[in-house]
């Protein structure tokens, strides 16, 4: 016994230990972060650009892989590497990156976030950059609105939409339904759907959006043309008299007119896409994105785009999106993210990218291009004189709401739940609420 | 006569700790690794959801990132959404857990019996289960589409329905639609759980019984339940807290919509975390979330009495 316990150490011999073990732990990781991490972290910064893209339909893929090998390839000193996000995940992946202090260099992002990531400090300001860039006066000045906040400008809006209204031509001939000029009217509109309704057949006039925050958005311009608006100096008013009565008419789409599937309330942008390219219905509001999927659905010249059409009070309004680039604060690469982001602006990226997704450029002179005079981009092309930013890019706190508790209101409103009024007085509160 | 050679003994250095001391120590290290990853795995993310409740953290806001102690819980009890939700998280868990286990205690006594192909049959009754989640949610609303959905085909082929019934935007239908949904998926479950269950039962004790005169109910009620209360006490309770976190397939089918019909606890955490980005109200719901499943388990087990078997 007496033998064994000669191996044990003192206290003191312990802790001796225990330090020395401490010493040359820390000294050995900083020797070994030295030489090894060092140049690898610096040979990176140098050479590589991490781009985050999105990705909502799985075409995307290929096309931006095409675009980021052609981009590599020319480049001597820069290497794009993406990084493919789904979409459902994108905003919040990069909202917990900016948290964590590593966003990638640049990204694609949505318009709509822009106002977010900028109060979260995220964004580099890229105003005197761009005010540089060869391309800024060719590009539409509505664009510069979509990425302007504050009055800085923190993004390149890659390629623009707005909405107009998808009409199926061979069925209006096959039921004899003239189909209406730009300048039609709600009345023009509810007669055309009623035509198209027969659901015996199984067919609609109208697939109105009821899921997602479009279903939201879609409403609001509806609500545009009889004069209404969601803010006015400073204040929210989307609960206007003008505003309630254009919102019975929409719900009395649904409710009272029935010219709408009785999937309505739960339909999103899949859903009104493929009733139409399936022929369940003949009208749907949305923005050029479907163009090319509609020219193989229903088939090139059986369908057109038209204006939303007017209101009473002789208005109306078409929102307007951008898909933006967008460099990050904390970009560990600036001057290459800046380069591959001016490079995917130049005409025949941009030009490719735009027409593959039935997207409209930015840039004047690639919009002006034979493609775009087709009568599926008509309906926007013919919009862009009333097409405003979207309102609800007021507030960065707006985002996640209209989604959350704007949704379900809606969805209220289309399943008589509650009254149309009552869903604007209660959508009123929530978007009050979160002014901030 | 004294010894001239003796040796005088020097006293051994004292031990850092005591042989027993060191024997419990040494045992505990064993238990160490396990839990490490136990505490890194369970208890530090319990921990770090209570701290996160306690704060005002919403992602797109950081500068207003601030201590406000139970203020989150505050806007919890006044919500009328979470008690909405809270709410249909009962229906869903009753109704989902209850057919399951009926019709997996059915399945579980039809393959109990000596019949040709029982194998095949056994691995066939699996495949809702094996299947994800997710898969499972997207086969399913692409049956429930009202537009061109297998179901409303063939009711409309039988003659059964004129116009399309939209099974997952009708306000009355959607909840029974993702039931039924959930109870397809997990009548597997309970199957394989009792069939085993059924399997270890000795034969002598329902030849005893028969001996005994029992009849076939008789022979269910005094033989197979009791034998089988352990396996159904928790397989039960794993279920109910399962379903009540599940939040796939209510996610992908109706994102809890329309207008929040199927709006569970667990979806609406994810709501809030995730669409909202208010990390600190969805960790709020989470807290709650485990707080409810605590004392539903602690209740659930008093008044079944536990897992005992009969025989103890």
């Amino acid at each position: 016994m007496v033998k064994d316990d000669a191996y044990y150490a003192s206290r003191r011999q312990f802790l001796q230990t225990l330090a020395a073990t401490g010493a040359i732990a820390a000294a050995d990781l900083a020797w070994w972060q030295d030489p090894f991490l060092g140049p690898r972290r610096a040979r990176a910064a140098a050479s590589t650009v991490r781009f985050q893209f999105s990705v909502p339909e799985p075409l995307r893929i290929s096309l931006v892989e095409s675009l980021v090998e052609r981009f590599n390839k020319s480049q001597s000193d820069v290497e794009v590497k993406v990084e493919f996000v789904p979409q459902a995940q994108a905003r919040q992946k990069l909202i917990t990156a900016v948290s964590a202090g590593s966003p990638p260099d640049c990204c694609q992002i949505w318009d709509n976030w822009v106002g977010e990531f900028d109060g979260m400090n995220a964004l580099e300001d890229l105003t005197a950059r761009i005010k540089d860039w060869k391309h800024y006066k060719d590009t539409v000045p509505v664009a510069w609105q979509t990425v302007t906040v504050k009055g800085k400008l923190l993004s390149f809006p890659w390629v623009v939409t707005n909405d107009a209204i998808f009409v199926r031509t061979d069925r209006a001939k096959e039921y004899g339904l003239k189909i209406p000029g730009p300048d039609w009217t709600w009345d023009d509109f509810l007669t055309l759907a009623k035509g198209y309704t027969k659901p015996d057949k199984n067919q609609y006039g109208f697939g109105m959006r009821g899921a997602g925050t479009w279903a939201v958005l879609y409403a609001t311009e509806f609500l545009y043309s009889n004069g209404a608006q969601v803010l006015k100096d400073g204040k929210v008013v989307i609960n206007s008299p003008e505003s309630v009565r254009a919102f019975e008419w929409y719900i009395d789409l649904i409710r009272k007119h029935k010219i709408t599937p009785p999937s309505v309330a739960t339909d999103g942008y899949r859903q009104i896409v493929e009733g139409f390219g399936r022929g369940v219905t003949s009208m749907y509001l949305h923005n050029s994105g479907s163009v090319e999927e509609q020219k193989k659905f229903v088939g090139e010249p059986n369908f057109a785009t038209l204006p939303l059409p007017l209101g009473p009070a002789k208005k109306r309004a078409s929102f307007y999106f951008s898909e933006t680039l967008t460099m990050f604060k904390a970009a560990k690469n600036k001057e290459g993210a800046w380069k591959f982001m001016t490079w995917l602006m130049d005409d025949e990226p941009n030009y490719d990218y735009a027409k593959t997704l039935g997207l409209l450029p930015t840039r004047q002179a690639l919009a002006d291009r034979p493609h775009y005079k087709h009568p599926g981009y008509q309906g926007f092309v013919k919009s862009f004189p009333f097409s405003i930013v979207s309102p609800y890019l007021a507030y960065a706190g707006w985002g996640g709401k209209l989604d959350s508790e704007g949704v379900p209101l809606v969805q209220q409103a289309m399943l008589g739940k509650i009254s149309p009024k009552e869903c604007l007085d209660k959508l009123a509160e929530v978007l009050t609420r979160n002014m901030a | 006569m004294s010894n001239q050679n003796a040796t005088i003994a020097v006293p051994a250095p004292r031990a850092l700790l005591s042989h027993a001391t060191r024997e419990t120590l040494s045992n505990y290290a064993y238990l160490l690794p396990a839990a490490i990853c136990l505490g890194g795995t369970v208890l530090f993310p319990i921990l770090k959801a209570i701290h996160m409740s306690l704060y005002y953290n919403v992602l797109i806001k950081p500068q207003e990132y601030r201590f406000i102690g139970l203020g989150n819980y505050v806007r919890m009890v006044q919500d009328p959404t979470f008690w909405l939700t809270l709410r249909n998280s009962f229906t869903w868990v009753f109704w989902s857990v209850s057919l399951q286990f009926f019709f997996g205690f059915l399945v579980a006594l039809i393959l109990n019996g000596q019949f040709k192909g029982r194998a095949i049959y056994r691995t066939i009754n699996l495949l809702p289960w094996i299947i994800p989640g997710v898969v499972v949610a997207l086969i399913w609303e692409y049956i429930y589409q009202p537009n061109y959905g297998p179901l409303n085909d063939l009711l409309r082929r039988a003659g059964l329905m004129r116009e399309p019934v939209a099974w997952l935007s009708n306000l009355n239908l959607v909840m029974p639609a993702v039931v039924f949904t959930n109870i397809w998926r997990g009548i597997p479950f309970f199957t394989i759980m009792i069939l085993a269950g059924l399997q270890a039962i000795p034969d002598e004790i329902y030849e005893a019984a028969t001996v005994d005169g029992a009849g076939v109910i008789q022979r269910f009620w005094s033989v197979t339940l009791p034998m089988l209360r352990p396996i159904i006490v928790v397989a039960t309770a794993t279920r109910i807290i399962w379903t009540f976190n599940y939040a796939d397939l209510i996610f992908v089918m109706t994102s809890g919509g329309p207008a929040n019909a199927t709006q569970i606890t667990s979806t609406y955490t994810l709501m809030q975390a995730y669409s909202d980005l208010d990390w600190g109200y969805a960790a709020t719901l989470s807290v709650i979330l485990l707080v409810i499943m605590l004392v539903f388990t602690a209740l659930y087990l008093k008044l079944t009495k536990g897992v005992e078997s009969v025989a103890g």
